[in-house]
């Protein structure tokens, strides 16, 4: 294993365990220059992620011992670390399940390594500051902190996972415009017109589950129908 | 479906038959006898009450008639028979009569010979159409004979009163056995309907239904339900084994084309027989795990475990979508009404539809040369409501008229195809085209394209906004 090399190889934890696919995919992730900690098994992975940390996790949904569901719930109660899956098919739910417990992006089985680079690279790549110059917005109780990537409710900051505060970036970047689940797919997770709409929907409930009052009735994240979603402007 | 109903029917129409028919049987008997009974009853107590008046008016005849002097027509009006019955006395060959409009001759004559012979009889007879009582008493000791005619009227109206009462009471009874057979028969029907209901929704894929429980049915509910269960675990189990099938397979082919595809970035380093062997390896692992992947998803299908994701798809974008990755990309036509098209469907697989065609097209039909979107007319749409239709032409030499419906099936391979070239399909690709259009309760189907080639269309249910 090569040594981390901060400034060009970011550290990406890939469990997984059938030894050869793990293998050749870390050897094509090195070539691409990240740098790859390898995992057998779920227990594995959670200890080398307490010892050693990781700008992303990659992990395998059927795993023997602990499985990659409560892999990604471990990890989610401590880290805001992106997460992907890597699920045998889009179909089964599999991918809802994944998203439920905390996974940011999933990738399909048989993984094509050009792809997975592509998706890693979309994951960690940084909150921009986008069209809006404010660095610091607020949305009746909730406020956020672009630069320093906090979001406060009444005060208090919410911990959000990178994804969903890349997801609330995105809609702050417009406030009172309509953003669609396409536009959405394209900028935070880099997918084109073919993304899983999924995603967005999961990212949106589980935002308006840690900044809305009421979830089940949101006031600040509003969904308009058939188009995307909107964050409600200060009054 | 319809076979089932129309015995259904015929149990329902059965059992009100069955009931109806039983309570017409029984009622008929009970009023046939019950009428039977009172009137024989009747009749004799009439009879007998008859012949106590007549026999009493009889003596009192010979009394009047024994005194000196006496007359046979103030006899006779000293009578007073009741409820208009006639007296008449016969003497010799004359005959006398209570009422002047009256005769006696109207008295049988084998009657009148009997009593003349010194018999007491009486006989029924019908006078102008009423029954009537005839009673004759010889009187030897005056050497007469007395007759009395008494109308049966009052007893005939007492029988029809009794004859309409028990007749509408046995209709009234076979009315309530229908009845009776009807409720009893939808009482039975009904949780038959239940089953037939459950029966429609576990074909419909809701494999977890079950028939609520029924005391009247417990051993076709236990079976019915255990029966369901059965094939419920059955499917799962099938599902799961092609999951797992799923899982394993794609492991070993990340594996294998990760592998060839780094060995592939060395080519230019491996010496000219090697770099041939890494480039076929290369185009036929991608193969090998198109045909696998498509054989997982063919057989997810049939054992009904796909899981569809169902979104709204702008038409149009999907089509540019899928073109625009095509290399080269192939030129796309939106029809001017057609921009705005939406469909409910599973975006991945509408885009393995378009995909699978464009791959088709370029494999045997010499390219793919275009795709347009547009609208389906109303008649030809073939689908309910209003359609979208996608195209996609080729340029090759078309297909056969007789080989365009079996094109779609797995692994057919057409007779014009028999060559196995370099660049081959999976053989699935046109069979999945078709489930997933099937899925989407669209069609497809092979045709023509003016000027040449084969053209391949799509028709899809439009979402109406």
């Amino acid at each position: 294993m090569s040594p981390a090399d901060p400034s060009s190889g970011r550290r990406i934890l890939f469990i997984e365990d059938d030894d050869h696919m793990r293998g050749i995919l870390a050897v094509s992730l090195r070539q691409e220059g990240f740098h790859v900690q390898e995992a057998a098994s779920g227990e594995e992975g959670l200890q080398a992620l307490h010892e050693h940390g990781a700008d992303m996790v990659l992990v395998d949904l059927r795993l023997p011992g602990i499985d990659g569901f409560a892999v990604t719930r471990a990890i989610r109660r401590d880290t805001d670390v992106p997460i992907a899956m890597v699920t045998a098919s889009s179909d089964t739910y599999d991918v809802v399940a994944g998203l439920e417990a905390g996974a940011d992006d999933y990738v399909v089985k048989p993984v094509v390594a050009k792809e997975l680079c592509a998706r890693i690279r979309a994951m960690l790549r940084r909150v921009g500051g986008t069209s809006s110059n404010a660095s610091v917005q607020r949305f009746g109780t909730v406020e956020i902190q672009r630069e320093a990537g906090v979001v406060r409710r009444d005060g208090e900051e919410v911990p959000l996972t990178v994804t969903q505060f890349r997801v609330l970036c995105e809609l702050a970047a417009s406030p009172g415009w309509v953003v669609s689940r396409a536009q959405l797919l394209d900028r935070v997770w880099g997918y084109d017109f073919f993304g899983d709409d999924r995603l967005v929907d999961f990212h949106i409930s589980g935002l308006r589950g840690k900044i809305e009052r009421d979830p089940s009735s949101p006031e600040l994240i509003v969904t308009a129908r058939g188009l995307g979603y909107k964050l409600v402007p200060p009054t | 479906m319809t076979a089932r109903r129309r015995r259904r029917f015929g149990l329902h129409a059965k059992v009100i038959v069955a009931l109806a028919v039983g309570a017409a049987l029984v009622s008929a008997v009970l009023a046939l006898s019950t009428f039977f009974f009172v009137r024989r009853d009747l009749v004799d107590q009439q009879i007998s009450s008859i012949l106590r008046q007549t026999y009493a008016d009889a003596r009192l005849v010979k009394l009047e008639l024994g005194a000196p002097s006496a007359h046979i027509g103030n006899a006779l009006a000293s009578l007073a028979p009741a409820n208009g019955a006639l007296a008449f006395v016969h003497h010799g060959r004359k005959w006398y009569s209570s009422s002047a409009s009256v005769s006696g001759k109207t008295i049988p004559r084998g009657f009148t010979r009997t009593v003349d012979r010194g018999n007491t009889a009486e006989q029924r007879v019908t006078l102008d159409g009423t029954p009537t009582l005839v009673v004759g008493v010889p009187i030897p000791s005056i050497g007469v004979e007395y007759f009395e005619e008494h109308p049966l009227t009052e007893l005939a109206s007492t029988l029809r009163v009794l004859a309409t009462v028990l007749t509408t009471v046995a209709i009234a009874t076979t009315v309530g056995g229908a009845l009776v057979g009807w409720w009893t028969s939808r009482r039975l029907v009904r949780p038959l309907d239940e089953v037939v209901l459950a029966a429609t929704d576990i074909a419909g894929g809701t494999l977890d239904r079950r028939v609520p429980a029924d005391p009247d049915l417990e051993p076709l509910v236990e079976s019915f339900n255990s029966m369901v269960s059965t094939l419920q675990e059955r499917i799962e189990r099938d599902a799961r084994f092609a999951a797992d099938v799923t899982h394993e397979l794609r492991s070993p082919i990340t594996t294998i084309s990760a592998s060839v595809e780094l060995l592939g970035s060395y080519a230019g380093s491996l010496p000219d027989g090697a770099s041939f062997a890494v480039t076929t390896l290369r185009l036929e692992v991608d193969r090998f795990s198109r045909i696998v992947q498509e054989l997982i998803e063919i057989a997810g299908m049939d054992a009904g475990a796909a899981a569809v994701h169902f979104t709204d798809v702008p038409l149009a974008d999907l089509a540019r979508a899928t073109a625009a990755a095509r290399r080269p990309p192939v030129p796309v036509t939106v029809a001017g009404d057609a921009g705005r098209l939406v469909v409910r469907g599973d975006k991945r697989r509408l885009r393995q539809v378009l995909v699978n065609l464009l791959d088709n097209a370029d494999t045997h039909g010499g390219g793919a040369v275009g795709m347009a979107v547009g609208v389906a007319g109303g008649s030809d749409a073939g689908v309910d409501g209003r359609a979208a239709t996608i195209t996609v032409d080729d340029a090759g030499p078309g297909v056969p008229v007789e080989e365009r419906a079996r094109i779609f099936d797995r692994f057919y391979r057409g007779a014009a195809s028999g060559r196995r070239g370099a660049t081959q399909g999976t053989g699935l690709g046109l069979a999945l085209v078709a489930e997933h259009v099937r899925l989407h309760s669209g069609t497809v189907a092979m045709g023509d394209r003016p000027g040449g080639g084969s053209r391949v269309t799509v028709k899809l249910p439009v979402v109406e906004p």
